[in-house]
């Protein structure tokens, strides 16, 4: 009989994982670029020099320069705060709406791999629905026909209750930009999930677990979705990219977060009305938004070595 | 007393050209504190006759016909819901690969105690003591910190007895062994046959050993049923397959095996020919393309199992060697 040693820290599997992420000088640079954006936009208010709102006409269009190290907007507002305070709604959009599809698409797509049957046929017919529809023409839609009915709504409830909440606009900004986000970006991950449950519930251990009487809802959740997890998290990881250049492809045209509130998307559309005269208001947010994309790329394809081994060399 | 009675059982696969029998008509019993050894080829629809007695078919395969008498209960009639209940604790199952029939993201301690707090209504803490108990009894080396491992920090032997000790946490009275050692080495295999032998004298339990290696379960089995195209061929105590095996096929499997007598011939004698596709198969006896004794009266009728004279336990599905009774 042979000994095997038994060590105590948990889970191998997934220090395996992390032993072969570092060694990838990429992902660890993505990694590092993601750790300074979470940081940013959480320390956001603390860190920025200026107030991103404050307003200095004397001070408009001017070039980088000690006092703003990335020089000031059409309205003299420092660029880096605004850089700074839009990495926060960067963030927020990204974390937020890729939370609200991945939970979307991995129900449907767990439950449709799963079980089968009429269910699995209508939601393969609901992605394919939805991801034949323009992204854009989808979202300008939405924001075109909620947002007012919304507003009219939270206003009426401010006339009832006086409640400042009702009159932050910010809210219905975020509502509809996430909501119309994960309305168009959760079906590639229901697919993902449910071609994943189709391979995973082949495996011998499910069969295994039902001679052994568990429930299907136990072996969904315990032996099933454990195990399809891998190529989801790769899946995320470039998810998180994909939204923020999403989100700031939709401030560009404006059915975005809206202003004042800082965004890279608005930051860049504002921009490039002037790049010819002030270069600098283009090039700061693009470059951000760039490396923040590439970042994540790099993360996702870092993970996806390291959670599948099998599939390098 | 039987335990398990099945009756003109056939299971059929959905093909999108109509329906193809893989299992065609099989009757088969067993007695309480039985080991039963089931050998034949692949595909010849031993491991589907077990899986359909607990609902666990693959999809697009169904059991078509027959009954399977289970504790005054016919299997095949059972619900869903009700199946699930027997699997476990009332019917064990083994299978095959012992290194994918593990899941990998759960502690082998908790996969053995997940079953118990389903089957069994156990708290959780009850569940891991007895968890510890099942590895114990499986001969799992300090069982109390191998309960911690995870499945692949045990070797192919070990993560059989795990998987034993699983199919053994509802207390079952059938433990159906599905090839459990196929994927082992010989020693291992050895090793395993005994302990099953063992664990089915303790538990007072019946054992169905499903392989296709005669030679494996000959020190397992009390009885061996002889599985070919769907159909069993010859059911007998196990001194009397290795003693008078009537069967053509199965004196062909048995002259098949390698003996050390018979290291100095040059080949191992193999049965010409390839058994039958399902829905293909030849009108009458279903061995007879490969059969060197068939008459032409074999490809007319198929041939019912008939008591051996002088054996009534002794069964053979073929009349010409009946007749000629050698």
């Amino acid at each position: 009989m042979t000994m095997i040693d038994i060590e105590d820290k948990p889970s191998s599997l997934w220090r395996d994982a992390w032993r072969r992420l570092k060694r990838n000088k990429l992902a660890v640079a993505g990694l590092a670029i993601i750790a300074a954006l979470v940081i940013v936009s959480v320390f956001g208010p603390w860190l920025s020099p200026y107030d991103f709102l404050s307003q200095n006409l004397d001070l408009r269009n001017q070039p980088p320069s000690s006092q703003h190290w990335l020089g000031t907007d059409d309205l003299g507002r420092d660029v880096m705060s605004r850089l700074i305070y839009g990495a926060r709604t960067a963030f927020m959009v990204a974390v937020g709406v890729t939370i609200i599809a991945v939970l979307i698409g991995v129900i449907l797509g767990a439950i449709a791999g799963f079980y089968g049957g009429w269910f699995d046929r209508f939601v393969m017919w609901f992605t394919d629905i939805t991801m034949s529809v323009p992204q854009l023409l989808l979202v300008v839609v939405i924001n075109a026909s909620l947002k007012q009915p919304i507003s009219l709504w939270m206003e009426a409830r401010y006339m009832e209750t006086l409640n400042p909440i009702y009159r932050n606009t910010q809210i219905v900004d975020f509502v509809l930009v996430f909501g119309a986000m994960a309305l168009i970006t959760w079906p590639p991950y229901a697919r993902l999930v449910r071609a994943q449950v189709l391979s995973v519930r082949q495996r011998p251990y499910v069969t295994a677990a039902r001679a052994l009487g568990l429930t299907n809802r136990l072996i969904l959740t315990r032996y099933v979705l454990p195990n399809a997890m891998g190529p989801l998290i790769v899946a995320v990881s470039a998810g998180l990219g994909t939204a923020m250049v999403l989100e700031s492809a939709f401030s560009f045209l404006g059915v975005g977060v809206t202003p004042p509130t800082p965004s890279w998307g608005n930051m860049i559309s504002d921009g490039l009305r002037v790049w010819t005269n002030y270069p600098h208001l283009l090039a700061a947010p693009a470059a951000v938004l760039a490396v923040v994309t590439v970042a994540f790329n790099f993360l996702g394809d870092g993970l996806n070595d390291a959670l599948n081994p099998k599939g390098q060399k | 007393m039987t335990l398990l009675d099945i009756k003109g059982l056939t299971i059929d696969i959905a093909r999108d050209t109509g329906p193809a029998r893989v299992v065609d008509g099989i009757d088969l019993a067993v007695m309480e504190g039985e080991s039963l050894g089931i050998v034949g080829e692949s595909g010849c629809g031993k491991s589907l006759t077990m899986l359909s007695l607990v609902g666990l078919l693959p999809n697009r395969i169904r059991a078509t016909g027959g009954q399977a008498l289970f504790g005054g209960r016919d299997l095949l009639k059972l619900s869903a819901k009700e199946l699930r209940k027997v699997r476990g604790s009332e019917i064990g199952f083994i299978f095959q690969d012992p290194m994918t029939s593990l899941n990998p993201v759960i502690r082998i301690g908790d996969q053995i105690a997940e079953a118990l707090i389903y089957q069994k209504g156990l708290t959780r803490a009850q569940a891991k003591d007895r968890a510890v108990e099942l590895l114990a009894l499986v001969g799992i080396p300090a069982p109390e910190e191998r309960a911690n491992a995870w499945p692949h920090e045990l070797s192919g032997g070990m993560r059989q007895r795990v998987m034993i000790a699983m199919g053994l946490a509802g207390n079952p009275k059938l433990l159906i062994a599905d090839e459990p050692t196929t994927a082992l080495d010989v020693t291992i295999q050895a090793q395993i046959v005994d302990l099953v032998r063992e664990l089915k004298d303790r538990l007072k339990m019946s054992v169905v050993w499903i392989t296709h290696d005669l030679a494996l379960i000959a020190g397992l089995a009390d009885r061996i049923a002889v599985l070919y195209a769907g159909t069993v061929v010859e059911d007998a105590p196990v001194d009397a397959i290795f003693d008078r095996p009537t069967h053509p096929y199965t004196r062909a499997l048995l002259g098949s095996l390698p003996t050390l007598a018979g290291a100095a011939m040059e080949r191992l004698p193999s049965i010409a020919g390839t058994p039958p596709e399902p829905g293909r198969r030849p009108p009458g006896c279903p061995f007879a393309p490969r059969c060197a004794f068939a008459l032409p009266s074999c490809r007319e009728a198929v041939p019912k199992l008939q008591s051996v004279p002088g054996n009534a336990r002794h069964k053979v599905a073929c009349p010409v060697m009946l007749e000629a009774n050698v």
